[in-house]
């Protein structure tokens, strides 16, 4: 008979029972069966029971002898059943649970019901979506080898949001971005209370600002009660360890994005009562000025791949109708850079004696308004994508020409961009938004000759201008960030290696 | 030394404290002639006597009510609840009765009832054979609450609770009844404790907690991720209530990370007390919240979809990355 | 200290004791009752033929069931093997407005209900956490804490009576099931409120490995009075005695009489499920004596005997039985398997917080695998 071969493997017969003996076959090899014959007797640990022929068919092969223990998910008898005719016998085939699959692998119909068969072997995971990149070269920290745990954690840029975890203690990770290259190793405290062999004491906060900061806390002497490392013993051993390690462009104070507003007077000069929206922002850029030690920074982008993603995006069905400028792509990449670089969003509190660090991003655009400089912010910018980032803009400037900015509009700002490019400008020095600890200028985009591949080329450049806190950021931070910005402009596919 | 299964350990461990104490009976549901629905009384009946070995009628609360009188009158009780999901029952007389009367008479009366409960799932059974009720219990004041993982446990754990004047509910992994095991059968179960965890696989990244069905999968796990280049401490906590937090407490403040996993529901559960007393002991050396990886808050789920309820191996692991910080299955979600 | 175990009461292997119904012996002989006789005296032969067919098909349902365990299909399977006559006797009895509340065992009864066959299986072969929607046959689904039910059709019918109906509800249960509180406050509820309850308990003399002995020391119907509730015992292998019961307790609930106790006394001839090992506590001599009163013989005896058990008639119902067979193993063969989310499903009647939180989570998970794509995740 031209027919397929079918397995029938030993179900659990009882209430988590592992094996069964088989104790007689009613059957023999080359006897046909009917459904629901009896062909064996098998006992459990609970009973002796009878085994009906799942199929009618003749039996090709009884796997086990009398009297041998077999383990559920067994093989037990093949049949030859009949098949399409002229078909080659084959084993296997999806019709029925109980003829099919490795043993190996769970599969709960095909081992009856009951205890899990136990594998063998040596446990292993199941395949993640993410494991290369655990595993592959795609480690900037590091190498691919993976010493231990060292070097796994927080040297993972690949998902979003996943806290970078403190370099251990007893194995010498590969450097935690963003680390303080530059600090080099601290001496041990000496009297640390820290018990040899734990972790060393201190609150969740301040972890999570010592990861950020890049220091170790087994290198902190800790001040607090019993030892405990405090806030101000990270931010102590951040400053002793990574001032004046850039050496900072010098700060000015010019007002770089106010729009002139003002009442006439009449003569040879005008003058105007200070009042309103001038006096207001007056006060706002002095205070800021002058109590926010300001650092300026530039860089020069060559954004020719941002104009052209902006070209691809604007014929793009999806993008139709929605305004994709410079300004949006700038804005996606500060939201992307700050990721990385979280100082730049956070706040001296100093009535609190606190440093507050944002775990989102209010995003505020400098505009030229009837009312004068006005800084309206786009919450949690950074949760928006490039298509939602972009209808927030247009409606935040909409608004803001049309007078229509609204108080709520106005507060909670965590970071702010301002635009002089519209203006023709390239850079400036911007002060600080009051509150905020860095503010962007984007200059104009101009055609420029420009190295390119070797060569010199017409391109797209851009310069940007950074004005940071350096109470709340070091050097370092500020640079790390602004070149981070520059290498999306630069190379907006860069995004794929930092988020 | 011999090699048992789980149950056999059980049985073994039953028949020396009936040996050595002629005030040890057991009670249940078809104990006597069958053995028990998983055999763990087998032949028990038949060497000790009907009246030592009880067939009860099908009552649970009468068998549990009655335990208590017979406690009463000077007798260690070991009753059998064939299946956790029938224990409700009896869970009046367990939580007014049982757990009060020692405090109720002002220590005059001890209650050293034993309540052996086979518990837990993974074996494909239909509603209410496979449910971990044992965080109704160690809520219960006045209960000992433990659980053995492997065969040695479940010997010397089970004389040990029939020795404690107190009532102890022993939680069996009916999953795990017919492991294999070395047992040492002429070891003295008074020169250890049932309170204490017990540290099976060591490790210094991470600290896992679990206890019961679980443990096996938690040292399987704990293979697996060092493969991985991962160290993962494996704790068997044994007792339920009390629970031994200082092996906990020393082990937690040297990984700074803790994972829970057991297969009862999550709220209200075991874990739920675990994470918090250990957030206490250890705040300031954790480097993670405390992660649990358990059964979700569902009743039992029929038995195609058991294995979605139950920790496996891999779910615990995607715990361990996530207290590691590591990318796992709520990457993105944590801030 | 010595707990008598009594194995013999009466309803024993040695003829019907006095006060047991029987209107058709274990040879098939019918004996006049006067006074049950009038309720089945619209039983002309092809209903009696009807009866016997049902028999024949539960039997092979539960055959087919058992081997589908054999093989692995199904996770547990109890049989109903002995006990055809006390299902179909009383299920047939029922309204289609009455509502039943069983154990696990009264598949004949969800026979009689009119449950789809491939239902049945959804719960044994752990598909679904039950197979039917109650309302749609008017029967509970299955229930496994022993007792329980009777509380719940008690219940039922203290809602029928304020609603001023004449259904009536029916709770089916065992002989080990008597000993459980539940089942002995459901009594004190009943007759407190006279509701339109029958407590048709089939004594099947074991529960599990007890024998009835370890529950009752006197005859279980002889308790219901004591509670207030008139009762009967009814030889539970003689389907015709099951319908003349039933149908005399359902006029009493329906007109104002309130709740009935009967007692079915029968056989479990089969295991306890299919994970259980008889021969390790009951004497084999014992099933002998039953299988000579086995209900579907009598009824053949008796078909026999009066002309209607010709082979057109055997031919008939050997065709319905193979394909109630086939069917039903079809319909446990082709059961479309779960999905990952139904784990979630039905928990609560409206979203839950944490439940769909663990939701979202885990559906994360599941798709965190390398094959989630192709995978339902659950190895
Ligand atoms: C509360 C409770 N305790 C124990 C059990 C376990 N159990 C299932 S069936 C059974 C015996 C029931 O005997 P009986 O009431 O006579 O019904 P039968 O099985 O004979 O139909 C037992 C003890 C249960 N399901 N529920
Ligand atoms: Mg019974």
């Amino acid at each position: 008979m031209a027919g397929v071969i079918k397995e029938f493997r030993l179900p659990d017969l009882g209430e988590g029972l592992t094996e069964s003996e088989i104790v007689n076959w009613h059957v023999a090899v080359g006897d046909t069966v009917e459904l629901n014959q009896i062909i064996a007797d098998v006992e459990t640990a609970k009973a002796v029971v009878e085994l009906p022929s799942p199929y009618a068919g003749v039996i090709a092969e009884l796997h086990e002898q009398p009297g041998t223990v077999v383990e559920v998910g067994a093989p037990l008898v093949s049949f030859e059943v009949a098949g399409p005719a002229g078909a080659p016998p084959t084993t296997g085939g999806a019709a029925s649970a109980g003829d099919t699959g490795a043993p190996a692998k769970r599969e709960p119909n095909l081992v009856g019901y009951g205890a899990a068969v136990e594998k063998g072997g040596r446990p292993e995971r199941r395949a993640r979506r993410f494991a290369s990149q655990l595993l592959g070269g795609a480690n900037p920290a590091g190498g691919s080898a993976l010493p231990g745990l060292a070097g796994i954690p927080g040297s993972v840029p690949m998902i979003a949001a996943v806290p970078a975890v403190p370099a251990r203690p007893a194995v010498e990770a590969a450097p935690v971005a963003p680390a303080l290259e530059s600090a080099g190793p601290r001496p041990a405290a000496p009297g640390l209370p820290t018990v040899s062999g734990e972790r060393p004491r201190s609150t969740p906060p301040v972890r999570k600002l010592a990861r950020d900061l890049g220091i170790r806390l087994e290198e902190v002497p800790g001040t607090g009660p019993g030892g405990l490392i405090t806030r101000d013993d990270v931010l102590a051993a951040s400053s002793a360890g990574a001032g004046g390690s850039i050496a900072p462009a010098p700060a000015t104070s010019s007002p770089a994005t106010s729009s002139p507003a003002g009442v006439q007077d009449t003569g040879r000069e005008t003058r105007a009562p200070i009042k309103g929206m001038r006096k207001h922002t007056a006060a706002a850029m002095v205070a800021s000025a002058f109590t926010a030690p300001h650092v300026t920074e530039f860089l020069t982008v060559d954004v020719t791949p941002t104009m052209e993603l902006i070209g691809r995006v604007k014929e793009s069905k999806a993008f139709a109708g929605v305004r994709i400028t410079p300004l949006t792509i700038v804005a996606k990449a500060l939201c992307i850079a700050l990721r990385r670089n979280p100082t730049l969003n956070s706040r001296w509190d100093e009535a609190a004696g606190d440093i507050v660090q944002f775990n989102y991003v209010n995003l505020g655009i400098a505009a030229a308004t009837p009312r004068g400089l006005l800084v309206p912010n786009i919450k949690d910018a950074q949760e928006l994508s490039l298509m939602d980032l972009a209808g927030e803009l247009t409606g935040l400037t909409e608004r803001a020409r049309a007078g229509k900015t609204g108080p709520a509009d106005l507060s909670g700002g965590t970071i702010s961009i301002t635009n002089i490019g519209v203006f023709g400008i390239d850079a400036g020095t911007p002060i600080l938004n009051p509150g905020e600890a860095a503010i962007l200028a984007m200059g104009a985009v101009r055609r420029m000759p420009w190295e390119y591949e070797g060569q010199v080329a017409l391109r797209s450049v851009m310069t940007l201008s950074l004005s940071f806190d350096h109470r709340l950021v070091d050097g370092e931070q500020g640079s790390r960030f602004l070149a981070d910005i520059g290498a999306i402009l630069a190379d907006p596919g860069m995004v794929l290696a930092m988020v | 030394m011999s090699t048992l299964t789980f149950g056999r350990a059980i049985n073994a461990g039953l028949r020396r404290a009936m040996d050595n104490d002629p005030k040890v009976i057991l009670m249940g549901e078809d104990i006597g002639k069958l053995g028990g629905v998983f055999r763990i009384t087998d032949g028990l009946q038949k060497d000790f006597g009907a009246h030592r070995v009880l067939d009860t009628p099908l009552a649970e609360a009468g068998i549990m009510g009655t335990a208590v009188g017979m406690a009463y009158r000077g007798y260690r009780p070991v009753v059998e609840i064939q299946f956790d999901g029938f224990i409700y029952p009896a869970f009046d007389q367990i939580v007014c009765q049982v757990a009060k009367i020692h405090y109720r008479t002002q220590g005059a009366v001890k209650m050293p009832i034993t309540i052996r409960v086979p518990f837990g799932g993974g074996i494909g059974s239909p509603e209410h054979h496979s449910e971990s009720p044992e965080a109704y219990f160690t809520h219960t004041s006045g209960l000992r609450v433990i659980s053995p993982s492997n065969p040695q446990d479940a010997y010397t754990m089970i004389q040990q609770a029939i020795s404690s004047d107190d009532p102890v509910l022993y939680f069996e992994p009916k999953r795990r009844y017919h492991v294999k095991g070395e047992v040492d059968e002429g070891s003295d179960p008074a020169a250890s404790s049932m309170e204490k965890a017990c540290v099976v696989t060591e490790g210094s990244d991470v600290t896992l907690v679990t206890y019961g069905p679980l443990v096996p999968t938690a040292r399987d796990a704990a293979v697996a991720a060092g493969d991985d280049g991962v160290s993962v401490e494996v704790i068997d906590l044994r007792s339920l209530a009390p629970i031994d937090f200082e092996t906990v407490e020393a082990s937690v403040r040297k990984t700074g990370r803790l994972v829970i996993t057991h297969e009862a529901a999550q709220s209200g559960g075991l874990g739920a007390e675990i994470a918090a007393s250990i957030t206490e002991r250890c705040f300031y050396h954790l480097e993670h919240a405390p992660v649990r990886v358990t059964g979700f808050d569902i009743p039992y789920p029929y038995s195609k979809l058991e294995f979605h309820h139950l920790p496996d191996l891999d779910r615990i692991l995607d715990g361990v990355d996530r207290v590691l910080g590591r990318p796992n299955s709520l990457s993105g979600l944590e801030r | 200290m010595a707990l008598k175990n009594i194995e013999s009461v009466p309803g024993g292997p040695d003829g019907p004791p006095p006060g047991l119904i029987q209107l058709i012996t274990a040879d098939g002989i019918r004996v006049p009752d006067p006074a049950y006789d009038p309720l089945v005296a619209d039983v002309d032969g092809a209903a009696l033929q009807g009866l016997y067919e049902d028999m024949v098909v539960v039997r092979r349902i539960d055959a087919e069931a058992t081997a589908l365990q054999r093989q692995g299909e199904l996770a547990l399977w109890p049989p109903l093997l002995g006990q055809e006559a006390a299902q179909i006797g009383s299920g047939r009895a029922l309204r289609r407005d009455d509502f039943v509340f069983s154990s696990y065992r009264e598949n004949a009864v969800a026979y009689c209900r009119g449950v789809d066959l491939t239902d049945i299986l959804r719960v044994w072969r752990g598909n679904a956490s039950s197979g039917w929607d109650p309302y749609a046959i008017n029967m509970a689904t299955p229930q496994v804490i022993i007792g329980a039910q009777t509380l719940h059709a008690t219940g039922y019918a203290m809602g029928i009576l304020n609603d001023g109906d004449d259904a009536v509800a029916v709770t089916y249960f065992g002989d080990g099931a008597t000993s459980q509180g539940d089942v002995n406050e459901a009594m004190v509820f009943a007759a407190s409120f006279q509701a339109p309850v029958i407590f048709f308990c089939q004594n099947n003399h074991w529960a599990i490995s007890e024998p009835v002995g370890l529950q009752a020391h006197v005859p279980i119907a002889n308790r219901a009075p004591g509670f207030g509730i008139p009762s009967v015992r009814v030889d539970g292998n003689d389907v015709l005695a099951c319908l003349a019961v039933t149908r005399q307790a359902l006029a009493r609930a329906r007109s104002g009489g309130g709740p009935t106790f009967i007692e079915a006394v029968t056989y479990r001839m089969g295991p306890h499920t299919t994970a259980d090992d008889p021969t390790r506590y009951r004497d084999a001599n014992e099933l002998e004596d039953w299988a000579a009163k086995d209900p579907l013989k009598r009824l053949e005896a008796h078909l026999d005997s009066r002309g209607l058990f010709d082979e057109a008639f055997t031919a008939a119902v050997k065709a319905k039985a193979d394909a109630v067979a086939a069917e039903l193993r079809a319909g446990c063969l082709d059961m479309p398997e779960p999905a990952p989310s139904d784990v979630f499903k039905h928990v609560y009647s409206t979203p839950n917080s944490w439940l769909d939180r663990q939701q979202d989570h885990y559906e994360r998970y599941l798709s965190s695998f390398a094959d989630s794509a192709s995978s339902d995740g659950s190895s």
